[in-house]
């Protein structure tokens, strides 16, 4: 379980998240929408202590940080428990498909390397990447990359993965891609938290979404909730704009 | 005067002799060089306090003057330091007892350090942000993200400055001969002085630095070729 309680992210004089809260359940696929500065990436980089909150309490399966006195060595541990596939896929590009979801096992998790190596080939034939283990960032498409991505963050059984619009920078025709394997291990009853734009996929796969305006989360539910009956008139205007079929009344 | 060809090949065989003072010279000013690089461009990127503006006043003063003048510096100072220390803490050491090419290391590794910690910083910053985060985010340290992934690439990304400090190090290592050290340069000195036929000597000499210099522009090349695999920068 993860529990985000008033957490608050200032840049300078600019506050980016107030007094959030959220409640995600094992197995919860959670999906955070918002219009672009609304503070959804950083709430999500927050999880993951990219970013670090200004205060508020974090709490990821059985680890509870205070965030306004976090050491070190605290971070580092709260890090392990969640693992970021990043909108750039961001590979380690001097790294093989193969390396990249090593590198976790074998410094982190501190596995033999026979063992990092058999793990880490399953997890790229789940992605649909058994055939290529040994190729470079640079020689793979971007939906390829980022299902490396996947897979690398799958490898450190972390109690939640944070999706950053995972699709952002792809084609329209490897997005797809992407997606189904998201689906495939959501069904497998992993945690995450993705931050998208794909309203298709949110509806489909999220059982929970939360729409954020402004640093703050004007409204969550279960999509049928959020997506049908929307209640707060900022949540119609979005979702108006991003889905206009559904015709909503402001 | 007519140039004696055949001296060229004497001289050339007798300078031969010089090659490891100045290759050694040359190998220790990189290496300690390289590592106060590697400090003082760290300091630099991480702002660290105190220390930053020690660092950045370091890398102005070292290439803001010419590496002969550090050696003299060295010289002429590090005896009073040391002499001076010795007298308070009751050592029986004496500066007279540093080796003069003591002096050409030391010195020479402060003037590559400065130079190292630019390239070192330029490699550093061609590394994307996103790298370090992808580190972090599978529960790596920074010690460790640094190490693995970072710098890594930013050694390849600075690869072809570094091999340009490397030769100027090795070129800036004749500079030796100041405080009586022996290189190569100086051996053709030495070698011409009983026939003043300076000019085959010097040949000599040039001929030798530049395949040394061409030794280590095809280990560069080696480097890159393999590097290139993931590394493609640029327009190429």
């Amino acid at each position: 379980m993860i529990k985000l309680n008033n957490i608050s992210k200032s840049f300078g004089r600019q506050q980016v998240l107030k007094d959030i809260d959220l409640t995600v359940e094992k197995g919860d696929v959670v999906v955070i929408l918002g219009p672009s500065g609304s503070g959804k990436t950083t709430l999500l980089r927050c999880v993951n202590y990219l970013e670090k909150p200004s205060d508020g309490e974090m709490i990821i399966g059985d680890y509870h940080l205070n965030c306004k006195y976090a050491s070190k060595k605290q971070i580092h541990l709260l890090r392990q428990k969640s693992a970021m596939v990043f909108q750039q896929y961001n590979l380690f590009k001097h790294k093989t498909a193969i390396e990249n979801v090593m590198e976790g096992l074998l410094i982190v998790k501190k596995l033999s390397k026979e063992e990092a190596i058999v793990r880490s080939v399953a997890l790229l034939e789940k992605v649909g990447l058994g055939n290529k283990l040994e190729a470079y960032p640079s020689q793979l498409s971007g939906g390829q990359q980022q299902r490396v991505g996947i897979a690398r963050a799958l490898a450190m059984e972390p109690e939640v993965i944070l999706f950053d619009e995972p699709t952002s920078a792809l084609d329209p025709e490897l997005v797809g891609e992407v997606l189904s394997v998201i689906r495939k291990i959501a069904k497998e009853g992993i945690t995450m938290i993705v931050v998208t734009h794909e309203m298709s996929f949110a509806r489909d796969v999220a059982n929970h979404i939360v729409f954020m305006d402004g640093g703050v989360i004007v409204e969550e539910g279960t999509p049928v909730e959020l997506f049908n009956h929307p209640k707060e008139e900022r949540t119609k205007q979005f979702l108006k704009r991003i889905t206009p079929e559904l015709n909503y009344n402001i | 005067m007519k140039l004696d060809p055949s001296f060229i090949w004497t001289a050339f065989w007798q300078l031969l002799s010089a090659i490891p003072i100045t290759l050694l010279i040359t190998v220790v000013s990189v290496v300690v060089g390289f590592v106060i690089g590697i400090v003082v461009a760290l300091i630099r990127i991480y702002k660290v306090p105190v220390l930053h503006p020690i660092a950045v006043a370091y890398v102005t003063f070292i290439r803001g003057t010419p590496m002969l003048t550090h050696l003299l510096l060295i010289y002429f100072g590090l005896p009073l330091i040391v002499d001076a220390l010795a007298v308070k803490m009751g050592w029986s050491f004496r500066s007279s007892s540093i080796p003069m090419i003591g002096f050409a290391y030391i010195s020479f590794s402060i003037t590559s350090g400065a130079y190292m910690a630019e390239v070192i910083r330029s490699g550093l910053l061609a590394v994307n942000r996103g790298q370090l985060e992808a580190a972090y985010s599978i529960g790596m340290t920074t010690t460790q993200g640094l190490r693995r992934i970072v710098f890594p690439q930013a050694l390849a990304a600075s690869l072809p400055n570094l091999s340009n400090s490397v030769i100027g190090m090795l070129h800036g290592s004749t500079l030796a001969f100041t405080v009586s050290v022996v290189d190569i340069n100086a051996k053709a000195q030495i070698v011409a002085s009983t026939n003043w036929k300076f000019f085959e000597a010097y040949l000599a000499a040039a001929a030798i630095f530049w395949g040394l210099t061409f030794l280590i522009e095809r280990l560069t090349a080696v480097i890159e070729k393999r590097i290139h695999v993931y590394h493609r920068g640029g327009v190429a």
